[in-house]
Order: C-alpha cells, then sequence, then structure tokens
C-alpha cells in the first residue's frame, strides 16, 4: 500500500502532463471542428454518395457534420494518445527504480518483488482509468456546445471502454518491457520501437487487402471505431486476443522480474 | 568546440543512429513494395477519387496527395518518416544536457577545462552530426527505393531534393525545442516520454488539422510547417511557415544557451 501510494504520488506529475496535453488536443480540434458542425451543404455532399464505393475503397465516410462522426474520427487518435501514455508508465515504473538508483532500497523492503510489481502495476492501472475518465468528461464538457443526442453519450461510452482496453494492452506491454529487459535503458526505446511498429502497421494494414492479415498485431486495429458505432458494442475476437496479450505479458512480468539480475 | 566531447559524443550515439537508420530504410523498403500495386490501379483509384466531393476527399487528406505518382506516394510516406525522425530528434535534444544530470557526471564534465559555450557547441554539433548521418541514409535509401519501385514512372526530382532538404529543419526544430524544454523543466529524469510526447503531439495535432482545413492549427505543429504534400503540390515551401519555423529553432536555441550559462548544475553531494 506504502509503494503504491507513493508511486501515484511520483506518477502524478507525469499525469498531469499527459492530460494537459490531451485536453490541449481536445479543445484546439473542437475549435477547429466547430467551423464545420451542422453545415448542411456537407451534408448534402456525402449524401450523394454512393455506398458500395465506399465500401469498396474500404473507406468509411465520417459524416463530419455530427459530433458523432467527429468522435469516431477521434478515436484513432485517443487510442494513440491513450497506448502511449499507458506503455510509458508502464516501463517506467519498474525501470525508474534502476535509473535512479533506488531498486536495492525498494527491495529491501520487507515485500517480495511480487508484491512490488504489484503495487507498481496497480498504480499504473489508476492512472489509466483516470486518464480515460478526464478524456471522457473533457470530451462531454467540450462537444456540449454542439448539443449531442442519446446516440452520441452510449457511442462515446463504447469508444472509452475501446480506448482502455487499448491503454491496458501497452501498460502490459510497459510493464513486460520494464521487467523483462536487461538494461533499463533499452525499455523505453523497445516502447517507442513497438509504438511506432504498430500504429505504422495499422496504416499499412488499411492500404491494401492482402495485408489485412497485419491487422492481428496491432492494437490500433483492433477496434473499428466505424464497427463500434454500427453494433454498438466491443468485436467478442478483438476482445479475447486483447486479453490475451494482457494476460500474457503480465504473466512474464512477474515470472522474468523475479528471476532479473538487478542493475545497481 | 572541444574534439573530444564531441567525439565521445558522437560514438555514443552510433548505435542510435544505427538503429534508427535500419527502422528507416525498413519502413522505406516496406511501404514501397506496395507501392507497384498501387500504381498499377492508379488509373482507377483516380477515376474514383475524382467522383468524390473534394471536402470528403480532404478530410482523408486525399485531396493534396495524389498517390499514384512517385512523389505522392513518397509524400505520404515521408509522414512517417518525419515521424521517427522528430522523435529521434527530440530524444537527442531532450537527452542532451539532461543525461548528464541524471547520471551524476555534470559536475565532473564542468570541471574539464572548457567553458559551459563550449561544452554546449561541442554536444549540439555531435548530435547534429548524428541526425546528419541519419538523414544521408534516408537520402540514399529514398534514391535506391525510388529507383527500385517506381518502374516506369516519372518523378521530378528536385521535389524529392525539397522534401529531403525539409529533414534539416524539422529536426533542427525538435532538437532546440527538445533542448530547451529539458532546460526549463527541473529535472527530466526519462527522456522518452517527454520526445514522444512532443513528437507524437505535434504529429497527431497535424494529421487532424488536414481534416478540418482552414483553422490556425497550421502555427503550431512543425509537421505543418514543412507537410510533404503541400511541398509535393507545390514544388515549394511554405516560406512564411518555414521561417516561422527557424525562428521557433533560433529562439529555441538562443534561449538555451542563455539559460545553460546560468544554470545551477545539479550535483552528488
Amino acid at each position: 500500500m506504502n509503494i503504491f501510494l507513493h508511486e501515484m504520488k511520483a506518477s502524478l506529475k507525469s499525469l498531469l502532463i499527459w492530460c494537459g496535453i490531451l485536453l490541449l488536443f481536445i479543445i484546439l480540434v473542437t475549435a477547429k471542428y466547430s467551423a464545420f458542425a451542422g453545415d448542411p451543404s456537407m451534408l448534402a455532399i456525402i449524401d450523394t454518395l454512393p455506398k458500395p464505393m465506399i465500401d469498396a475503397m474500404n473507406l468509411r465516410a465520417f459524416n463530419l457534420t455530427t459530433v458523432t462522426g467527429f468522435y469516431e474520427l477521434m478515436y484513432l487518435y485517443f487510442a494513440l494518445i491513450g497506448g502511449i501514455a499507458a506503455a510509458m508508465w508502464g516501463s517506467d515504473m519498474i525501470s525508474k527504480e534502476e535509473r535512479d538508483r533506488t531498486v536495492e532500497f525498494s527491495l529491501v523492503l520487507p515485500v517480495s518483488r511480487n508484491k512490488v510489481i504489484t503495487a507498481k502495476a496497480l498504480a499504473a492501472l489508476v492512472n489509466s482509468i483516470v486518464f480515460v475518465m478526464v478524456t471522457w468528461l473533457v470530451s462531454i464538457v467540450a462537444v456540449a456546445p454542439f448539443t449531442p443526442d442519446q446516440a452520441f453519450f452510449d457511442f462515446l461510452r463504447i469508444e472509452m471502454a475501446a480506448m482502455f482496453t487499448i491503454e491496458l494492452i501497452f501498460l502490459a506491454i510497459g510493464l513486460l518491457l520494464g521487467c523483462a529487459m536487461k538494461q533499463y535503458k533499452r525499455s523505453g526505446s523497445t516502447a517507442v520501437a513497438i509504438i511506432l511498429g504498430t500504429y505504422f502497421l495499422s496504416v499499412m494494414s488499411a492500404m491494401q487487402e492482402k495485408l489485412d492479415f497485419l491487422k492481428y498485431f496491432t492494437p490500433f486495429k483492433y477496434f473499428d471505431a466505424g464497427k463500434l458505432l454500427r453494433t454498438g458494442q466491443m468485436d467478442g475476437n478483438s476482445l479475447l486476443l486483447s486479453a490475451g496479450i494482457i494476460v500474457v505479458c503480465v504473466t512474464a512480468a512477474y515470472l522474468t522480474y523475479n528471476k532479473r539480475d538487478l542493475y545497481i | 568546440m572541444s574534439a573530444n566531447i564531441f567525439n565521445f559524443e558522437f560514438r555514443s550515439r552510433l548505435r542510435s543512429v544505427l538503429i534508427w537508420s535500419l527502422a528507416l530504410t525498413g519502413i522505406m523498403f516496406f511501404y514501397f513494395s506496395i507501392f507497384q500495386t498501387f500504381a498499377a490501379q492508379a488509373a482507377l483509384m483516380n477515376e474514383l477519387l475524382a467522383r468524390f466531393p473534394p471536402a470528403l476527399l480532404e478530410a482523408f487528406g486525399m485531396n493534396k496527395i495524389d498517390m499514384s505518382t512517385v512523389l505522392g506516394f513518397y509524400a505520404f510516406v515521408f509522414t512517417f518518416i518525419q515521424l521517427c525522425l522528430a522523435i529521434q530528434a527530440g530524444n537527442y535534444g531532450f537527452g542532451l544536457i539532461s543525461i548528464e544530470e541524471n547520471e551524476m557526471t555534470a559536475d565532473f564534465l564542468l570541471s574539464k577545462p572548457v567553458s559551459r559555450t563550449q561544452l554546449l557547441t561541442s554536444k549540439l554539433l555531435a548530435a547534429l552530426s548524428s541526425l546528419a548521418v541519419t538523414e544521408l541514409v534516408v537520402w540514399v535509401v529514398s534514391f535506391a527505393v525510388i529507383t527500385i519501385f517506381r518502374d516506369s514512372y516519372e518523378y521530378q526530382s528536385g521535389t524529392l531534393v525539397l522534401l529531403l532538404v525539409s529533414m534539416l529543419f524539422l529536426q533542427l526544430f525538435f532538437m532546440s525545442v527538445g533542448l530547451v524544454i529539458s532546460l526549463l523543466v527541473k529535472r527530466v529524469r526519462s527522456v522518452t516520454p517527454y520526445s514522444l510526447g512532443l513528437s507524437f503531439g505535434a504529429y497527431v495535432l497535424a494529421a487532424v488539422s488536414g481534416v478540418f482545413g482552414e483553422v490556425k492549427l497550421e502555427y503550431i505543429t512543425p509537421f505543418k510547417h514543412l507537410d510533404p504534400a503541400a511541398i509535393v503540390q507545390n514544388a515549394a515551401y511554405n516560406t512564411p511557415l518555414l521561417i516561422l519555423n527557424i525562428a521557433i529553432t533560433v529562439v529555441a536555441l538562443a534561449s538555451s544557451y542563455w539559460i545553460y550559462l546560468r544554470r545551477d548544475i545539479p550535483v552528488v553531494s
């Protein structure tokens, strides 16, 4: 519990900075969007589009005249920001002890290594939860001037659930990196590599039909904003896959950290 | 400028430069390997796109980029190259001074017979050289992938050179801004979250700002100062934005020197 509280306090600043970035992002983009909202000429243009063409080209027409369409578009960016923040929290929580030369101190405390990881992981988890909640609240406040309907709030709820799942995946990956990397400096850079790699894969997989299989390798493609809106629920297979990744990463994190030769 | 510091700094980044260069090479080959399939469907695609309303194309950022041309496709890939280069430059900028203070080597370094100005200049030049080596790799690989995969498609090498030169401005921007932020905050414990926050923040803003057209987001994100799609479309830089970009870089660098010369250095007590 002490470790948990200490970690919460230590990561408060980082949480505030990430929330600041997010706040700035939502405010700026909403300001841009306000020029667009409710413009009937835009709607008329989109209505003239033949549906099969959109499907054939694998393009979803975001109906940008409604807030819901606008938030469909925002999904990828929320996932990206949330994923990065969570991966950083996960890897940093563990590796910073070695960087700041405090790992011997925390391990002479009368707690097992398992307990240390658990406390740290919980702190990172709480950060992630707070981050999603802040996104949710700020979004509700930011779009209030556009008088969103009930459908929007339903969609926002499921979008936030998807964002949270992505955060959890990256948190678990970050945790594993922090625990498993022999050199603490590598955990951060490997996390960058994974984030960039999965992001590029998600772009690639949309570009061509035969590269579609790539979507299994990138969490950013697990949930599709359009599908979330149409079905109103998260894809079962993707949820299973996400749960699998999280369980494997977290288990591996505990196993490796217990056997780790720590850098002091 | 001290040759020892320069050599040490440059050598300590070799590994990182190598990894970034390999990653960038991989990305370019990976994306360009599907260029021919794309280009083969070019006529079909353009025909389809022509029937889309301009506003919608803009929403997908496809109004500027004609992906059926070599340079259009390259500009699309180049946005990802830019993102990587920005993170690399941000890493070097944020780490330039803070790494000494984290590893408690700042007092050792400052006890050497070099002035702080010399120290900062040597470090900056070393980081810049490391960035330049990475850029050189991108230059070579860019021409290579285009030669290999372009088939019979033509392109203007002048515009390509413009794009490639823009890397220097982008990296200088992120390195200088990173450096000045690292000097402004009390302590940078870990470089990665900072540089990721800065680069991805700017990248996401640029990506979203493309959707909504005319609002003034262009001014605050360097990815818009050096928008590859716009460079390819106009075969020229957007001069006011480029000047703004350079001005921010210069201000950041100048204030870094000013702050660093007056900085209270944390030491082992």
